[in-house]
């Protein structure tokens, strides 16, 4: 079968069954969905199929035979990033960086789908995506700020939530 | 424009926002093995028989390691620190936890790796298992580990971590209240996105190159060349770049196991925990059981501190009793008290080892002792910042071990937080400094303490 | 059913670096031909960022812009030994390492630049990338004309290295516990206000707001400090009133096994956060900072513990503070549960103390 990674044309030769994030990390090459727990739980697979935001964990290759797959590689390169990549550079909403790949993908299915900056629902938007190191709020930060684009990426955002005491 | 103090970007954060950065699993190599393990299915029992001849026929199986095949089969990570050696790389002759790894197969994908396992012939007989800390004291309690249920080799062969300061006696004599209380935080997971993974890649020259997560590059070199006994120039650990860590990956959980079964096989072996095994076979934090009994005047100086600490260790030492050490030094928290009678227990259950967790030692003992000081508030009908405030320590103070503090903020900080939630402090709490203490804030009991100590 | 609102505070202090000391981190740099910097250090990035700190130490050491400085701390062969991203010492106790290899390649540097400027190396300094005579700016000789004098014409190469180790502190008496040595590199203080809302009917706690301020000495990267503060207020929150690898202890089963069995944080239970960052500058940190990383998660426990009692009147001394135990400690509150008193006594707590439940150790102030 085939399908559309990024763009580009892929044949697939694992069975129907495959988890798709298995056909993009083993198969193909594409590493940028992270294999955080294959069991539908941390969101760190996530990947857009024909748009929408998916677990590919949880995703059989054969159940989106010539399906449009994009993964954060396809958002945007480091010359060439979307809004939302370089609202998570400039707002520093990346650690580890490991739950990020799906977290952006979900946030911007959320903002290409309408979705607002009020906190509460991107948190929903959000939800089940685990990040363990950020603590989220840089990445509702991030995500709310997002559409406005334009980042100075030599420096990140003034924190809204920080006093500084000298 | 200067670089410190500047809101700079992250070093790797286009990596992380692209999908580009390389973490271990994203290392690829040809003529890759996958790894999976056979972990004990009991909390404890003794292994009675182990063969892995018929799994060694599966299809696609390239390598199996036991115990048999570890040069050095048990090695003390902390051993630098005076900590003995107590946990075998792999099960030989009983097994402490559930989920405790006893052979590992490395095969050409992970369900050949798993049906080899699962064609491993084992026999246990099951034993007797302990899991409250709190009966590791008791007559009858089944002695899990070959050291008894109490770690015994603290310095002086002690089993117990002591300090001592004062004389605890006398401040509870001259205390208008004596206040006990128990606190126990529960085992919680590390939980890093990226589970633990190692890559070992045998190289033509005789090299292993081992991709790892761990937290400590040299660290897990070291106990990876104990383990198979070879020279630091045989070895390359290529990392560095983590998917999360909060302490559980400086256990060094995959990285030996592999460069095992590469040596054996001649091929590369990767092994990548499931999220379950993360769960449930990697360290924890540990649960600690922690009561504390303080001497206290009426208007909130506490004169004495009597506390007992457990912690669960799981079926092995690993770094517990530097954890428990740590947490002695520490058991005051952020204030000066001169009279102390503190015991710390490293004690052996049969769960997974403990390991180290952010804050590892003392996020325990915050919770007891700000807990505590709480209670001790309401009981004496004293503000909580004014009863901080009073003991906060400040400089020339004294810690439990007798070294000077030099440039405590307790006291900042707590005027901060009260600042900024419009706390009210009345004087002389308002006013209060880190400065050393005189007046109001240098009370007969903290006297002594102030000229004892050695000038660090 | 009623909603109950809660305040309370914690305050705590944690050391930097391993306890007792003992733990050395190495880094070595090398300036290229053209005077952009390469730094080779064996601390692993967790995601603390520690390879962005330690790139703005070595970048401001030696006084060129951040951006010539590349950071390399891939693999054993090249880097020399760091004890490890652990104990709160990448910041404190590798960027000195880097520093003191800064500051040797500085040194290095001006000595160049002296030969070629015919200037006495103290009497130029580096800004920016230009090398300069003291109080004469307009004399300069840009690092990397430096660096390739030192190549092709010197046949040198500008390196440096540095190592950071406080001696460890031995235990010189195990029965009082006193040691032979400061234990610690440094200590960091932090303070924490909790406010929640409790549901007496479901047990349910909503952490609302945690107010933190942490002396971190100084900000090398506030950004990542952040970082450090928000991420570890959820994990505090997590010990607080989620997360129980043995939701039944002493029990060792029911464990989760996966994302919806174990209780981690969400971003839906995230509180409004304030963090204060207070520098207070260490005597000894580089540029005066402090490690922060682990303390982060230490505050929230006692603060919600405390929060929780000023809310419904029941102490929860057992983590997590579930909707369970709550409403327990409730029911016990109304059946007239609460310290045992006995003269000046207040005893607290004795179902759970090893008096109760074990057989083989007694524990009380009788000492
Ligand atoms: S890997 Fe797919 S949800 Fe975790
Ligand atoms: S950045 Fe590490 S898990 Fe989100």
């Amino acid at each position: 079968m085939n399908i559309v990674v990024n763009g580009n044309n892929r044949t697939v030769e694992s069975p129907p069954l495959t988890p798709l994030l298995h056909v993009l990390r083993e198969e193909l090459d594409v590493l940028g969905p992270k294999a955080g727990c294959e069991n539908g739980g941390c969101g760190a697979c996530t990947v857009l199929i024909d748009g929408a935001p998916r677990r590919s964990c949880l995703t059989a290759v054969g159940s989106v035979p010539d399906a449009e797959v994009t993964t954060v590689e396809g958002l945007g390169a480091p010359e060439s990033m979307s809004d939302v990549q370089q609202a998570f550079v400039h707002y520093c909403a990346a650690q580890c960086g490991f739950c990020t790949p799906g977290m952006i993908i979900a946030a911007t299915a959320y903002l290409e789908g309408g979705g607002s900056a009020d906190r509460t629902e991107i948190s929903e938007a959000l939800a089940g995506h685990v990040c363990r190191c950020t603590g989220y709020l840089k990445i509702l930060d991030a995500v709310a700020a997002a559409r406005d684009g334009n980042f100075d990426l030599s420096t990140t955002a003034e924190s809204p939530h920080t006093t500084v005491l000298t | 424009m200067k670089a410190v103090g500047a809101r700079l970007p992250r070093y790797d954060g286009v990596g992380h926002a692209t999908g580009r950065t390389v973490y271990v699993d994203d290392v690829r190599v040809n003529r890759m093995l996958h790894t999976k393990a056979l972990r004990s299915p009991h909390h404890h029992a003794a292994i009675k028989r182990l063969d892995t001849s018929r799994a060694e026929q599966m299809p696609g199986v390239a390598a199996i390691v036991t115990h048999t095949d570890v040069p050095l089969l048990t090695y003390g990570h902390l051993s630098a620190l005076g900590i003995p050696a107590d946990e075998p790389l792999l099960a030989s002759e009983d097994v402490r936890y559930k989920g405790q790894p006893i052979a590992v197969v490395a095969a050409t994908d992970t369900d050949a790796a798993q049906a080899a396992v699962d064609a491993i012939d084992i026999e246990f007989e099951e034993l007797p298992a302990l899991f409250d800390m709190r009966k590791s004291f008791d007559d009858d309690a089944p002695q899990i580990h070959h050291w008894g249920t109490i770690y015994p080799h603290f310095e002086g062969e002690m089993n117990v971590r002591q300090i001592r300061k004062g004389n605890v006696e006398q401040a509870f004599e001259q205390a208008d209240r004596i206040i006990s209380g128990v606190y126990r935080p529960a085992a919680i997971e590390q939980m890093p996105l990226e589970t633990q993974v190692g890559l070992a890649v045998p190289e033509p020259d005789g090299r292993m190159t081992i991709y790892s997560c761990t937290q400590a590059l040299y660290f897990s070199m070291g106990v990876v060349a104990a383990h198979l006994q070879l020279p630091l120039n045989k070895l390359k650990f290529v990392g560095g770049t983590v998917g999360g860590g909060f302490g559980g990956k400086v256990d060094t959980a995959t990285e030996t196991l592999c460069a095992l079964l590469a040596q054996k096989s001649g091929r590369p072996v990767k092994w990548r925990w499931t999220r379950e095994e993360e769960f449930l076979c990697s360290s924890t934090r540990a649960p600690w059981h922690m009561e504390i009994i303080d001497g206290v005047t009426s208007d909130g100086w506490i004169l004495g501190r009597k506390m007992l600490t457990l912690h669960d260790a799981g079926g092995y030492a690993r770094f517990s009793p530097y954890g428990v050490t740590k947490h002695s030094f520490h058991h005051t928290g952020a204030y000066t008290i001169p009279n102390l009678h503190f015991d710390g227990y490293v004690c052996f259950t049969n769960r997974t080892p403990t390991s180290a967790m952010r804050g590892y030692g003392v996020t325990s003992v915050s919770f007891a002792v700000e807990t505590h000081m709480s209670r001790i508030a309401t009981e004496l009908g004293v503000d909580p910042y004014e009863l901080r405030l009073k003991n906060a320590n400040r400089i020339g103070d004294t810690s439990p071990n007798g070294i000077r503090y030099m440039d405590p903020s307790t006291v900042d900080v707590l005027h901060a937080i009260a600042d900024a939630t419009d706390a009210e402090l009345a004087a002389p709490y308002s006013d209060a400094t880190r400065e050393m203490r005189e007046g109001e804030w240098l009370p007969e009991h903290l006297v002594g303490q102030l000229s004892h100590s050695e000038d660090h | 059913m009623a909603i109950h609102t809660g305040r309370g505070i914690a305050s705590i202090e944690y050391p930097t670096g391993m306890n007792q000391n003992g733990d050395p981190s190495q880094a070595w740099i090398k300036v290229k031909p053209d005077g952009r910097i390469d730094v080779f250090s064996g601390t692993s990035d967790i995601g603390n960022g520690s390879k962005t700190i330690q790139s703005q130490i070595v970048a401001d050491t030696i006084g060129v812009p951040y951006d010539w400085v590349t950071y390399d701390n891939s693999n054993t062969d090249s880097s020399p030994v760091c004890t490890g991203t652990f104990a709160s010492r990448a910041t404190f106790v590798a960027g000195k390492a880097v520093l003191k290899a800064a500051q040797r390649v500085r040194e290095r540097i001006l000595e160049v630049a002296g030969q070629e400027m015919e200037i006495s190396p103290e009497d130029l300094e580096i800004d920016d990338g230009e090398v300069m005579a003291k109080g004469a700016p307009t004399k300069k000789l840009n690092v990397g004309d430096v660096a390739a004098a030192a190549t092709w014409g010197h046949g040198e190469l500008i390196t440096g290295t540095g190592a950071q180790l406080n001696p460890y502190a031995a235990i010189s008496d195990p029965t009082t516990g006193e040691v032979d040595g400061v234990p610690h590199a440094a200590i960091s203080y932090a303070a924490c206000a909790a406010e929640v809302e409790v549901n007496d009917e479901t047990g349910e706690i909503r952490v609302v707001n945690l107010t933190q301020a942490y002396d971190v000495g100084k900000a090398i990267n506030p950004a990542l400090v952040e970082g450090q503060i928000e991420g570890g207020a959820i994990m505090g929150l997590g010990l607080g009133v989620l997360e129980d690898s043995y939701p039944y202890y002493p029990s060792a089963e029911h464990r989760g096994g996966d994302f919806g069995s174990y209780y981690n944080p969400s971003s839906a239970d995230l509180p409004e956060l304030h963090n204060i960052i207070i520098e207070n500058p260490s005597a000894d940190g580089p540029y005066g900072a402090k490690g922060i990383g682990e303390m982060s998660n230490n505050a929230q426990p006692a603060a919600i513990a405390t929060a929780v009692y000023d809310a419904i009147g029941v102490w929860v001394t057992e983590l997590p503070i579930t909707p369970e135990r709550v409403l327990k400690a409730i029911d016990a509150r109304d059946a007239g549960g609460g310290p045992r008193r006995e003269g000046k006594h207040v005893i607290f707590d004795e179902e759970l103390s090893i008096n109760t439940v074990g057989t083989g150790k007694t524990w009380t102030a009788g000492v």
